[in-house]
């Protein structure tokens, strides 16, 4: 039995190491970029540590850059990760967990890496152990790749860290482009919001422009994409 | 701002939509129209935050953000270029024009 579980958790870390390589620079390019906007290696790592999201946590430091309020910032993230609350009903529900305390602690395996490797696992290996496992080395690399970039961020030269300020849009145009090049009417969606929000920016703050056309773009986009196309997942 | 208060507010709503599915599990259920809209929305608000954000990657020069973004939309259409390389290739192209200018 204990045995069994051993094994469990293993393959779920096993599973999970791709993410280890794909999370690493990501967590690091966070990591810069807080340190850009003058977060101290503390707060950057306390980001990563309770919000463990990425792309909301690039967006937030992105936000106090530009001097967004708290408010703003914690109400674009709450619709940046709403997606979370579909993908946690897929997972739990191949993930039957009785435990109350169990519960609560699996809900980190809620990622688009940790649901992806465990939606497409076979059912019966989707077990709490193996559960567990991929949220140790899931929540393990985004942990220790922010650390690594904290430091890194000590060390860069001047040069380096200001280029990084293209990072974050580099990043979000990897994570769109592949699936908007497959899809016309994804572009179309795309190519709406960016003129939404560029007209919105004329007249509001930028931070809540961005929130307004996320989601009326997303609003106007159910009417134009078809019911194939699954949005699903963005990988950060 | 207090960062800690910040990060406190962001943890509580990133955490709250992945641990409320645990306990009502049978129950939840989501229309096409609503999930089309939830899964649209990461599209939207990257694209939200790339346009018109980018030209002021360099709050003096409109050109970085538009060569280090160029260069990322160049990379990334090709699928063998994982996402790390497109944005290495995005800043390493800017560190270039940094030292050429």
């Amino acid at each position: 039995m204990k045995n069994s579980a051993l094994k469990s958790y293993i393959n779920g870390i096993k599973k999970s190491v791709p993410v280890f390589f794909g999370f690493l620079p990501v967590a690091i390019t966070f990591a810069i970029m807080a340190a850009n906007v003058g977060m101290t290696g503390l707060e950057t790592a306390a980001m990563s540590v309770f919000v463990f999201a990425g792309a909301s946590q690039i967006m937030a430091v992105q936000m106090l850059g530009s001097g967004a309020g708290m408010i703003s910032i914690i109400i674009a993230t709450f619709v940046l990760n709403l997606r979370h609350l579909i993908m946690s009903t897929c997972v739990f529900r191949r993930v039957k967990i009785k435990s109350f305390f169990l519960r609560l602690f699996g809900a980190m395996a809620v990622t688009d890496e940790g649901f992806a490797i465990i939606t497409t696992e076979d059912e019966e290996n989707c077990t709490v152990p193996f559960t567990l496992g991929t949220i140790t080395l899931i929540y393990g690399s985004w942990v220790v790749g922010t650390l690594i970039g904290v430091l890194a961020s000590d060390i860069l030269p001047a040069i380096v860290a200001d280029s990084f300020g293209v990072a974050l849009y580099a990043l979000f145009i990897a994570l769109i482009v592949p699936d908007v090049k497959k899809n016309g009417r994804l572009l179309l969606v795309v190519a709406i919001t960016a003129v939404m929000n560029s007209v919105l920016c004329l007249f509001f703050q930028s931070s809540w422009a961005v929130i307004i056309s996320t989601l009326a773009g997303a609003a106007v986009g159910t009417f134009l994409v078809d019911d194939g196309d699954s949005a699903g997942e963005v990988a950060t | 701002m207090n960062i800690f208060v910040l990060i406190l507010g962001m943890a509580l709503v990133t955490y709250i939509p992945r641990v409320l599915p645990a306990f009502v599990v049978d129950k939840l259920k989501f229309g096409p129209r609503f999930t089309k809209f939830i899964n649209l929305i990461p599209y939207t608000a990257m694209t939200a935050l790339i346009v018109p954000g980018v030209f002021s990657a360099d709050p003096a020069r409109w050109y970085i953000g538009a060569i280090g973004g160029a260069v990322a939309i160049l990379l990334a259409c090709f699928k063998r270029i994982p996402s790390a390389v497109v944005v290495l290739g995005s800043v390493l192209a800017v560190m270039l024009v940094y030292i050429i200018i």
